[in-house]
């Protein structure tokens, strides 16, 4: 068994830097126990829970709240479209027309030749139809 | 020594549990030497023991919590020393440029040499002479010549059975002095 005395002498033939050391103690010490554990163990959401809980119940009442608004508040979206679309139509623009004028002189240019038997109705639809202005057939007549 | 290492370490892993940065603090300042020397054997050159060496205590501090307080700080210790110096071990051997295979050559053709290897040609033959047994012979070399340390501590530290150390110990003496008489 080899013992530290065989001929070989006790001396570390390695060496260091002077304080070495004291120097690398700090460093260590630095690098490690300067950052504080707790902190980096501790996660945002335990740090901040109760505050997260309260803002979390109040969007929910917000939700809440605005669903209900919109569900009792009635919204008739066909009724109001349909009142759009009655001013558009055709019928609605044909009913402001004053058509009893209209059907008298149309009568008297149609009639006068032989032809079908068409009503002054008839003439007037057909006309109106056509997309002829209304103010030009007044001034024809 | 031994009892004195294993009560110390009871006593510091105490205060690791109560107060944990005096109690790191302690543990850096009573086991730094120890386990640099241990890692500068291995690894020759200081500046890779110093860079191990603060390794070591930061992969120790970042796994403190988790320290089991039923098994030897000090192995414990010596275990993650030892695996730190050969992570720099085999990160040299991968730069082929940097080769410590005879220290001979190596402190007397570099700067590293003079400045930081002062031993006489007895002390030069004896390193040298560790450094052709295989990395698991010089470490059980080197623990048990060196460090002192009891064959029950090494098995902890190298997770290696009693018998094996005892066997590869026995392997690494001989060679060493058939490579002494030999010079």
């Amino acid at each position: 068994m080899m013992k530290k005395s065989d001929n070989i002498p006790e001396k570390n033939p390695f060496k260091v830097p002077d304080n070495y050391f004291e120097e690398v103690n700090r460093k260590i010490i630095s690098a490690t126990t300067g950052i504080d554990k707790e902190v980096k163990v501790v996660s945002i959401y335990s740090r901040f829970r109760t505050s997260l809980l309260i803002a979390a119940s109040v969007a929910g009442l917000i939700l809440l709240s605005f669903a209900a608004i919109k569900i009792l508040t009635p919204v008739r979206p066909y009724s109001q479209l349909s009142e759009v679309l009655k001013e558009m139509s055709p019928d609605s623009y044909i009913n402001d027309i004053d058509l009893q004028p209209l059907e008298e002189d149309a009568s008297s240019l149609v009639l006068s030749e032989e032809g079908p038997d068409v009503s002054k109705k008839d003439i007037i639809d057909y006309l109106l139809n056509e997309n002829v202005e209304i103010n030009d057939i007044y001034a024809q007549l | 020594m031994k009892l004195n290492n294993i009560q110390s370490g009871d006593n510091i892993t105490e205060l690791l549990k109560t107060d944990l940065n005096k109690g790191f603090r302690l543990l850096v300042e009573k086991y730094s030497q120890k386990l640099y020397w241990h890692i500068r054997r291995l690894v020759i050159l200081h500046e890779d023991a110093d860079d191990a060496l603060q390794n070591t205590f930061i992969n120790v501090w970042k796994s403190i919590g988790s320290f089991r307080s039923e098994s030897s700080l000090y192995t414990w210790l010596y275990t993650i020393a030892t695996n730190e110096a050969l992570a720099i071990i085999n990160k040299r051997k991968r730069n082929a440029a940097v080769s410590i295979d005879d220290m001979s050559s190596y402190f007397a053709n570099s700067q590293e040499g003079s400045t930081w290897f002062d031993g006489d040609e007895a002390q030069l033959k004896l390193q040298n002479a560790i450094l052709q047994l295989p990395e698991k012979q010089r470490i059980v070399f080197n623990l048990k010549y060196f460090d002192e340390m009891t064959y029950v501590e090494m098995s902890k530290v190298l997770k290696t059975s009693e018998g094996a150390l005892k066997a590869s110990y026995h392997h690494a003496v001989k060679k060493i002095e058939k490579i002494l008489v030999s010079d």
